[in-house]
């Protein structure tokens, strides 16, 4: 193989993939595709499935979610008379193509002289599907029905004529039909980009060179994610962490991950998870697969993103368990579900190669979403509000504050075009003080806000991590858990799931109050900087008690600055009082800083 | 003497061009920059070329100054007052991280948590009074930090783009308590909602103006001692000049000053020669920028990332930056592909062949091993009389045995690389704004530029490149073409079905006072005015708007319909009878500066260059290959690829089916033979 031509195609056809992602970005209706990037467009091997290019601005989840889709669509298409020029089909069914009804998938053929060459596939995430609450986020679902309408494997456009009947169908079952066909029409629209960009190609090189090039970056993406693997060393390591409550029964549900590594090859082993939550807290195993991938990419961030990279992998993942979701289990707590796949991935190779994985990050999503009429315009709404956290802190550096989930890029929308939009006020939006898991290097804080509705309006809240906080590595402690406080006619309540509640009625004036987790810490908190912890101390990130007793400083002396105290630390004081701590603590409290293990 | 000079003051160099007559080039140098004072250096470069301040007329710079004080964090010592509750408005950001792989790093805030603080007030989105201002806490805040170490206060509550008042009581509060700080309110700096994002330029804003009022303090200090009595101008990133006394209140805008002035120069000398679509490829020795100039004007981006977390909400010339430069490293992937950067050896150790230590193969290598640059008299090196082409061709060696490539095929290899990655990020940003690029000419400069924009032209399908007669200090040069300007904007965020057109005739007009008096404060010789509206729409829902140009006494019909014929050119539809939104309203006023008049150039006659010597240059095989110099072409003459063009600042390309013309204004265009 010619290096400079394969170089060549192959950053071309990530191209083709960046300038799909772009074009809907830019083009798509829905603030959740345009201002989060909630999409992915990808080639895909028409025979395998397997991912050729997939673009570097939609989200992480749909890594290898995309590829497993396209892989389930295949026989179903071929069943159906086999792809023609000018069809594009359609689903959102979560068993088939992974995480929750919301994001909808499209496939679409490309033929060079009659004969199938690739396919093109792109997901967007949809406002509303229908279902019970608006947005798709029902904490209290117990099948999907109740999470909106589910559109099977189905031909959108048949050689090129729009089947209006599907749409109709569509339309008819969701909350906001107009802006639905905004995105539907910007999506469809985004496969000409794609066909335009492989056209230009596929006649400078002829289809044959583009298909043996396709075969060896394959080959060397999987070469290459080897190689990183070998450098693992060979070993089971186990982790058990749990979530707090399916938003139904109050039980913790259990997550158990047992990844072998041997030589190059790496085995994912969920057996022990919990069987399916009756509450919405599930994911199917394609969703879950692909998080184990990020997760991966989180650490070697180098390895390219194709179908050659997720060869050497294996999984077990119990039929009908929480990560393996079958008909008719609630997928709705997808975005909860799904950090916890990362979480465990990592709490597993951190023993494995522990300066090279972070510990925890958040670990939530925790989406809030506040819907009703607006007030002044009379229009329907839904505002989603989720989650930002602290991540876990690492061998390299603290954890970030406000980080978005492991498996998004999605940002925060801006307070002041919320007011604008929504008749909610912000009442602070702020980091929460003392929520980083200590260590040498500290997690990152969580996030808290709170939001007061104008008008009446309905609030659900879809998180966890309140029972079980974020873990830390190497000495590092835990992260503050998950909090949830609402305000409703004067009184304030914390709902009986602790982080999930559905359709609270809200009131005028009435308000909910969240708090989210912080990141795990990284080794001996002991071992910290004292500079570091000063500057902590008085920026407010940690606090006097923390300081002294986790941290094991001692302060030479205190001053006011209008309402704050500002602190200089003994450092001398304060490695004595850590070198006595030290010999303390190692023994009494380590046990509880690691992550469980069996 | 009289005349001007254009000055860009890098990080590295100080560029330097002069005029006697404002039109033709008398001289062109570099000169170290002087980083702890950076108008030393640019007195230096007036020292060296041996202009005598006194006599000149005016003086035109761009600077770094700016950008490096952020990046480098050695802006002023800030206090940020933000409404009760949001004192971490800067640091949260919108939820993100630095990358989207890894989620290792953190973010290192302009002002850091321990010296923010919060007022109690609360204005709504419609601009009405919620909470009024707690004086008295505001007073008491500003006693107990006038006890600090603290030089400027920015001040930025939330909703002020709507209602201004709170963040004018408080800064009248801080001002009196401490009259020698600097204190910015965020509804002066950026008249826009999005509270990170106003918040972020006018902490920018703050953590600059004592730094950029004490630099312009020293320069005209300087230039006074120096008998200079003409005029200063400085370049904006928004590609305009503003003069030196307003340079403090304007720091914000300063940031890419240097990228700007290029892109200008760049766009002018284009123009002149009959391009009005450029793409203009700026490759240093460790980056490549791009920017995308249609109609003669640079694209205009609303938003900058100046760092992670750092945006700037404030028009600048939109120049995309990459990792590809001559220093660019190559290597194998551990799946055995060649890789060029974003790795680079930097000016320390280098590449090879520059003998400071470099052991891995670089751009410039590769271009040194196949000839492409003369060996014998290194461009910029006074450490050194010869490359060191034996070392760089044993480590193209090494390299390529693992390829089964031979040491030149290795080198071609880099370059093809190096060259496809670069001409990848010019189409997609032409594409992804809806251009095609074959109706572009390119135009190539920095010191690696010109060796490189024969491939990138031919690869992105572009017919014209136009090499300026001196790309090395582009920069500099762009400074003297440039005119005055100011952004103003404002937002509205509303439905046009609720906006009164008086309302829009309002802003702009008020906008256009406002652009108007500062241009007559600005003192400089103007030759008219310019005054350019614009309304930022998008269709009710979407995120991203549209910038419609709008002239100043249209009804709202007449805006709607040229907001959808600017929706269907840039995305081939509309959406129909979705309800459209007015975001935001802008207006540019420019004052055009008098220039001399360039008059009638000649083209004389067309006839073959010729060359100055031969060497051996491979393209594909080593051929016996012409080499120009610079100073010898003259317009009107001819020449074909390949062949290598020398010059004080840059080496040229012109690779095999290339053919070359000097034009009027002396530029080489090269075109597909």
């Amino acid at each position: 193989m010619d290096p400079v031509t394969l170089a060549v195609v192959r950053g071309a056809l990530e191209q083709i993939a960046d300038e799909m992602d772009l074009h809907l970005i830019r083009a798509a209706i829905s603030p959740i595709i345009s201002e989060t990037h909630d999409c992915a467009h990808g080639l895909y091997d028409p025979i395998t499935g397997e991912t050729i290019a997939q673009g570097g601005y939609g989200l992480p989840q749909f890594l290898a979610n995309m590829q497993f889709t396209v892989q389930g669509l295949l026989p179903i298409a071929a069943a159906a008379g086999g792809f023609k020029e000018g069809d594009i089909w359609i689903l959102n069914d979560p068993y088939k193509s992974g995480t929750h009804l919301n994001d909808v998938i499209l496939v679409s053929p490309y033929f060079v002289d009659g004969e199938l060459f690739t396919l093109f596939a792109n997901t967007g995430h949809w406002m509303d599907m229908g279902g019970s609450a608006p947005g798709g986020w029902v904490p209290t679902a117990r099948e999907i029905h109740q999470e909106g309408i589910i559109i099977p494997p189905l031909k959108l456009y048949d050689a090129g004529r729009r089947n209006d009947g599907v749409i109709a169908m569509i339309t008819a079952n969701v909350r906001m039909p107009e802006q639905l066909l905004g995105d539907l029409a910007a999506m469809t629209n985004v496969f000409a980009i794609g066909r335009k960009g492989l056209d230009a190609l596929v006649t400078g090189y002829g289809a044959p060179t583009l298909k043996s090039c396709i075969d060896e970056m394959i080959r060397r993406s999987e070469a290459q994610m080897r190689s990183y693997i070998e450098e693992i060393p060979d070993g089971v390591y186990a982790i058990t962490d749990y979530f707090d409550n399916d938003g139904v029964d109050d039980k913790p549900l259990t997550v158990k991950l047992a990844l072998t590594v041997a030589g190059s090859q790496l085995h994912f082993d969920f057996t022990g998870t919990a069987s399916a939550a009756r509450g919405p807290m599930n994911i199917s195993d394609t969703t879950a697969k692909s998080l184990c991938f990020v997760a991966l990419k989180h650490i070697f961030p180098e390895v390219p993103v194709n179908g050659g990279a997720f060869r050497p992998t294996r999984f077990t993942i119990p039929k009908g368990c929480i990560f393996a979701a079958e008909y008719p289990s609630a997928v709705g707590g997808t975005t909860d579900v799904i950090q916890r796949v990362v979480d465990v991935v990592f709490g597993a190779l951190a023993q494995a190669i522990p300066l090279k994985t972070p510990a925890a990050p958040f670990g939530t999503t925790g989406v809030s979403t506040v819907s009703g009429t607006h007030p002044e315009t009379g229009k329907y709404y839904i505002a989603v509000y989720p989650y930002p956290g602290g991540y876990g802190a690492s061998h390299d550096s603290d954890g970030l504050i406000n980080g978005t989930p492991p498996g998004s890029m999605a940002k925060f929308m801006s307070v002041e075009m919320s007011e604008h939009r929504y008749p909610v006020r912000f009442a602070y939006l702020g980091i929460r003080d003392n929520s980083g898991g200590p260590g040498r290097h500290r997690g990152g804080c969580g996030t808290r806000y709170g939001i007061e509705t104008l008008g009446p309006a309905l609030v659900s809240i879809l998180g966890d991590r309140v029972d079980h906080a974020p873990f830390g590595v190497e000495g590092g402690g835990p992260a503050a858990p998950n909090s949830v406080v609402l305000r409703t006619n004067g009184e304030s309540w914390i709902p009986p799931m602790r982080s999930k509640a559905e359709k609270v009625a809200f009131h005028k004036g009435d308000s909910f109050h969240l708090g989210s987790p912080g990141g795990g810490g990284f080794g001996d908190p002991l071992t910290r900087e004292i500079e570091l912890v000063e500057a902590d101390l008085n920026a407010g990130l940690v606090d006097l008690k923390a300081a002294e007793t986790i941290y094991g400083v001692v302060v030479a002396h205190r001053r006011k600055v209008f309402d704050r105290d500002v602190f200089r630390l003994d450092p001398d004081a304060s490695a004595e009082k850590r070198r006595a701590l030290h010999n303390h603590r190692s023994r009494t409290e380590r046990a509880e800083r690691v992550p469980a293990t069996t | 003497m009289g005349g001007i000079v254009g000055i860009d003051v890098g990080g590295t160099f100080t560029d330097l061009f002069y005029s006697r007559d404002g039109v033709h080039v008398d001289a062109v140098l570099k000169v170290p920059s002087t980083p702890d004072d950076p108008s030393r250096g640019l007195i230096d470069s007036l020292m060296a070329a041996d202009i005598d301040p006194a006599a000149l007329d005016l003086i035109l710079h761009g600077t770094t100054i700016a950008t490096n004080a952020v990046i480098e964090r050695k802006g002023a010592r800030c206090a940020l007052v933000t409404t009760e509750g949001f004192r971490d408005v800067l640091e949260l950001g919108r939820r993100d991280r630095p990358r989207m792989y890894g989620l290792t790093g953190v973010q290192n805030p302009l002002i850091p948590r321990a010296r923010r603080w919060e007022a109690p007030e609360r204005i709504d989105h419609r601009g009405a009074v919620l909470k009024p201002l707690d004086e008295a806490h505001v007073l008491g805040l500003a006693e107990a930090l006038a006890k600090e170490d603290i030089e400027a206060i920015v001040i930025s509550f939330l909703h002020s783009y709507a209602n201004p008042a709170h963040e004018e009581q408080a800064k009248r509060i801080f001002e009196s308590v401490n009259p020698a700080w600097q204190v910015v309110i965020s509804s002066a700096v950026v008249r826009e909602y999005y509270e990170f994002e106003r918040t972020s330029t006018a902490v920018v804003q703050g953590y600059l103006q004592p730094l950029v009022s004490a630099y312009a303090r020293n320069l005209t200090s300087r230039l006074e001692k120096l008998g200079f009595a003409g005029q200063t101008l400085v370049m904006q990133s928004n590609g305009g000049l503003i003069p030196l006394p307003q340079l403090a209140e304007r720091a914000a805008h300063i940031v890419r000053s240097g990228p700007a002035a290029g892109v200008m120069a760049a766009a002018r000398m284009a123009a002149q020669a009959g391009f009005h679509h450029v793409i203009t490829g700026d490759m240093g020795g460790t980056s490549y920028d791009v920017a995308v100039v249609v109609k003669g004007e640079p694209r205009i981006a609303q938003t900058t990332e100046l760092d992670f977390r750092v945006p700037l909400r404030l028009p600048m010339i939109d120049v995309h930056t990459i990792g590809a430069g001559g220093g660019s490293i190559a290597y194998l992937d551990r799946g055995g592909t060649l890789q060029v950067g974003p790795r680079s050896a930097g000016a320390v150790p280098g590449p090879i062949c520059f003998g400071r230590g470099g052991k891995e193969p670089t751009v410039t290598d590769a271009n040194a091993v196949l000839g492409r640059i003369n060996a014998e008299s290194p461009i910029g090196l006074k450490h050194l009389s010869r490359l060191d082409i034996a070392a760089a061709r044993e480590a193209m060696g090494r390299l390529g045995a693992s390829l089964g490539l031979g040491i030149e095929k290795t080198a071609e290899a880099i370059l093809t690389i190096v060259n496809h990655i670069m001409a990848r990020r010019t189409r997609l940003l032409s594409v992804e704004q809806g251009h095609d690029p074959r109706d572009f000419a390119l135009v190539v400069f920095g010191g690696a530029g010109p060796l490189h924009g024969s491939a990138i032209m031919r690869d992105v399908g572009i017919r014209t490149m136009l090499l300026p007669p001196h790309p090395g200090v582009l920069c500099a040069l762009g400074c003297a073409m440039a005119d005055i300007r100011y952004d103003l904007s404002q937002t509205l965020e509303r439905p046009v079905a609720e906006i009164n057109a008086s309302d829009v005739h309002d802003v702009l007009a008020r906008q256009r006072t406002d652009g108007e008096a500062r241009l007559a404060d600005s003192g400089a010789a103007l030759e008219s005015v310019v005054v350019a509206h614009a309304a930022e729409m998008s269709y009710v829902g979407q995120i991203h708007t549209l910038r419609v140009p709008i002239e100043s006494k249209w009804t709202l019909a007449r805006i709607v319909e040229a907001f959808e014929s600017v929706y269907r050119a840039e995305y081939g539809n509309t959406l129909g009878d979705i309800p459209k939104t007015i975001v935001s309203l802008k207006t540019a006023v420019s004052g055009v500066r008098v220039k001399p008049d360039a008059g009638l150039r000649m083209l004389g006659p067309v006839r073959a260059a010729t060359p100055a010597s031969y060497r051996e240059v491979y393209f594909g095989g080593w051929i016996k290959t012409p080499i120009y110099q610079r100073r010898d072409l003259a317009p009107g003459m001819t020449f074909d690829g390949p062949a290598i063009v020398e010059q004080a600042d840059t080496t040229c390309v012109v690779e095999p089916g290339l053919s070359a013309r000097v034009d009027a204004m002396d530029n080489i265009l090269v075109e597909l033979a």
